[in-house]
């Protein structure tokens, strides 16, 4: 949130990626290494599991230091380990990465989450947590706690009724991987209007088009036939940013309502980024914003930059 | 800007506690209690259902619901701070942090490896015998030791079947489920059998205390329980393996692996043999000397022992000890107890009565029914023993026998194989992840039938016997 709207330096930036499962995650813990990867930025991983009911909570505590005896891991750990596995494949050619051993006897439980130590871990800046409890409290905890920049969610985590709280109350910016297809290649949308956020979002889209050569577009839409001043100003701002790196752009101006217009634009063959809403957090809470309804109604991954 | 955010996100995190204190203030301070109800029970029934709320929805920890019911009675007045204080704390409430702390004991001796061992002699390889033990042990051990300390011995046994069984537990997710909720159901059906079978039945002997309908032995509580238990094992075999349909029929080097793994424990050792020992005679002092000295005194002499003998440090126990339930369980029988003396609970039952005298007309029918399906259906949501807890002073007020309607109150308590919520049991295998909640509907609906039919036998044909 201190961030918003400074020059940032890639160097310093914190990416968290949330996974669920080896089976589900691939994905998403892919798109958040090579996002990582492209910002320069250290990763996190953390694994947000159920949190047994209070009333037996000792019990499955007892049950789990006893399992431990019998070399069962947690499935939390589990799905720790492959995410290491995975980032281990994704750089073959990282060599302190390779050196990384995981091992979950080594684990250090503080401030309500179990984090696994990892031994020469010097320049990967690879961080491997677990957590129980609700999603968004878990993630949040963990954005505030160790000052993530970006949070990674997947799809299948994205479940619609959970867009308003994702986007409100994670003090980070949030990239949601909808129907993410590695394969596919993409367009990158970024949508542009005259508010203090676009200006990240356009740096971060910078970023990512060039390490990742996708074709970029801007996307203006105005609700009335004319374009202010603010809006014109923003869009030819944005294409010089653009032109100044040395990415083409293609820029559309639309009228009609925003949502409706960004979601019907991106289709399924775009990834959207797009400023967080700079609406009083009130209002957000009670009548929502562009980024809310616009996560909630596109199906493309989408970035909503704070 | 970010205090916004702080304020909207502590609402959307406690917005339950926030709808329980509105509802609260909107019963005391706008609704007229019931011309037959008097304001002290009035205001125990409010407190009761402002704690139901929290306690499922979980916006406080549970050590706050505790408090909070505790000092909502002395704040609306209902009874003094001196007399919820001596309220609060009971053999009950004994037994359970007795229990509680008994299991971390037992547990920590590594007889986990022996159980297993003895297990594996008696079944052979076929999982169909496998599955049959696991049930079978499992109910019989947790009738004495308590369901969550068998589920959290048997546990690493069935996963570590199943891991040698497949690498990937989830390919075999038919043995998966059969194996974990054997244990589970297994550990549930025979929580009913005695009264060290869990924390709920001892609190339904306090409740029978409390209201004057007379004391049972741990004795007679095995004479009238513990035929349903038997009677249910083979049943359950025969729905787990009915419903999950193990993919492999026989586990021959999956349980080779095992015993090559349990041998590397060696003999069994004097510390172990001294911890058994000791048990058997926290056993033999429930079974002769309750009624004297009181289940929770034994379980605490118990603890005693295991502490002298340094078969246990007080720290392990201090550390895995949930004293949050403890807490909650003494305020909640201390609610429980002042809806008798109110007489909230005898209103809720006369309106109940009331309610449903025109639907059914025999009492008993409608007094043993009343009191099963309000218990069954609580305790898949609530927690067995929080169930009893609640529901108890209600159905012991319907009328009729209060030890018979007792005796089934507690034993649906245990009927919670719906969900992961009811049972320790039942959270414990479903926290390994390799069980759904829809495997608990799938085979619950089925255990819930065999429950229900097997406790109408019991009170039909067996309870007239005695």
């Amino acid at each position: 949130m201190t961030k918003t709207n400074t020059p940032f330096d890639p160097k310093s930036l914190k990416f968290l990626t949330a996974v669920s499962s080896a089976e589900y995650s691939k994905p998403t813990l892919k798109m958040g290494a090579l996002i990582a990867s492209v910002f320069d930025a250290s990763h996190g991983v953390v694994y947000v599991g159920e949190r047994a009911s209070e009333f037996h909570g000792s019990s499955v505590n007892l049950t789990r230091q006893n399992l431990d005896n019998w070399n069962i891991i947690h499935p939390g750990l589990e799905v720790l380990e492959w995410a290491l596995q995975e980032l281990k494949a994704l750089s073959p050619d990282n060599e302190e990465l390779a050196k990384i051993q995981f091992n979950p006897d080594h684990v250090y439980e503080e401030d309500g989450r179990v984090r696994v130590i990892l031994p020469d871990d010097k320049g990967c800046r690879i961080e491997l947590v677990l957590r129980e409890g609700e999603l968004v409290d878990q993630l949040r905890k963990e954005i505030q706690l160790e000052g993530y920049d970006l949070a990674i969610i997947g799809g299948s985590q994205n479940k619609r009724h959970l867009a308003h709280s994702i986007l409100q109350y994670l003090p980070a910016s949030v990239f949601v991987l909808q129907k993410f297809n590695p394969q596919k290649k993409y367009k990158l949308l970024l949508l542009v209007d005259d508010s203090s956020a676009t200006s990240k979002s356009i740096e971060w889209g910078a970023m990512i088009a060039e390490k990742l050569g996708w074709p970029v577009r801007t996307l203006t839409v105005s609700k009335t036939k004319r374009f202010g001043a603010g809006y014109q100003g923003a869009a030819d701002k944005a294409k010089a940013y653009f032109d100044s790196r040395g990415i083409e752009v293609e820029q559309f101006f639309l009228t009609g309502d925003p949502v409706r217009t960004f979601v019907e634009f991106a289709g399924d063959n775009h990834f959207v980024i797009m400023g967080a809403s700079t609406l009083n957090p009130v209002k957000q809470f009670l009548f929502g914003s562009k980024p809310i309804q616009t996560l909630k109604q596109t199906d493309v991954p989408i970035v909503i930059v704070r | 800007m970010n205090s916004y955010i702080d304020i909207l996100f502590w609402i959307r995190q406690k917005k339950w506690l926030l709808i329980a204190l509105v509802y609260g203030m909107f019963m005391h301070h706008v609704v007229t209690p019931p011309p037959d109800l008097n304001p002290a029970a009035f205001d125990a029934l409010i407190i009761i259902s402002m704690a139901l709320i929290l306690i499922i929805t979980e916006p406080l920890p549970l050590p706050a619901i505790a408090m909070f019911m505790l000092f909502m009675q002395v704040v609306l007045g209902i009874d003094s701070a001196n007399n919820v204080a001596s309220s609060f704390m009971n053999d009950a409430v004994f037994f359970i942090m007795g229990s509680l702390m008994l299991a971390v004991a037992i547990v920590s001796q590594g007889l986990d490896k022996r159980l297993a061992l003895g297990i594996i002699t008696l079944t052979g390889h076929k999982t169909w015998r496998i599955v049959a033990g696991f049930t079978a042990i499992s109910a019989i051990l947790a009738s004495f030791i308590g369901e969550h300390t068998v589920a959290a011995m048997m546990m690493p046994v069935g996963l570590t079947l199943v891991r040698y069984a497949h690498k990937d537990p989830r390919k075999v997710a038919g043995l998966t489920a059969a194996l974990l909720f054997s244990i589970a159901y297994g550990a549930t059906i025979g929580s009913i059998g005695t009264p060290s079978g869990g924390g709920r039945n001892v609190i339904m002997m306090n409740y029978w205390a409390e209201f004057g309908a007379g004391s049972v032995t741990y004795l007679e509580w095995i004479k009238y329980v513990y035929p349903m238990v038997l009677f249910q094992i083979p049943i359950t075999v025969f729905i787990l393996l009915w419903t999950f349909k193990p993919e492999h029929s026989n586990l021959d080097s999956a349980v080779r692996k095992l015993v090559v793994d349990v041998a590397r424990a060696g003999k069994i050792k004097g510390r172990e043999w001294l911890a058994i020992f000791l048990f058997i005679l926290v056993f033999l002092g429930w079974v002769f000397l309750s009624e004297d000295f009181g289940l929770g005194i034994i379980a605490l002499l118990g603890v005693f022992l295991y502490l002298s003998f340094g078969l246990v440090e007080w720290q392990e126990l201090n550390r895995k000890t949930n004293w949050g339930v403890i807490l909650l369980f003494g305020a909640a029988i201390s609610i429980g107890i002042q809806m008798n003396q109110t007489g909230a609970a005898e209103w809720i039952a006369h309106v109940i009565i009331t309610s449903l005298g025109n639907v059914i007309d025999n009492p008993a029918v409608l007094q043993g029914s009343v009191s099963v399906l309000l218990t069954g259906v609580m305790s898949n949501i609530l927690s067995s023993s929080a169930t009893v807890a609640v529901v108890g002073p209600i159905v012991l007020d319907l009328g009729g026998d209060q030890i018979l309607i007792g005796f089934a109150t507690a034993i649906a308590s245990a009927f919670g194989y719906f969900t992961a919520v009811a049972a320790p049991a039942c959270t414990i295998i479903y926290s390994s992840g390799l069980v759904k909640s829809k495997d608990f509907l799938r085979a619950g609906w089925k255990m819930g039938v065999l429950s229900l039919v097997s406790l109408l036998g019991l009170s039909l044909l067996w309870w007239p016997l005695l």
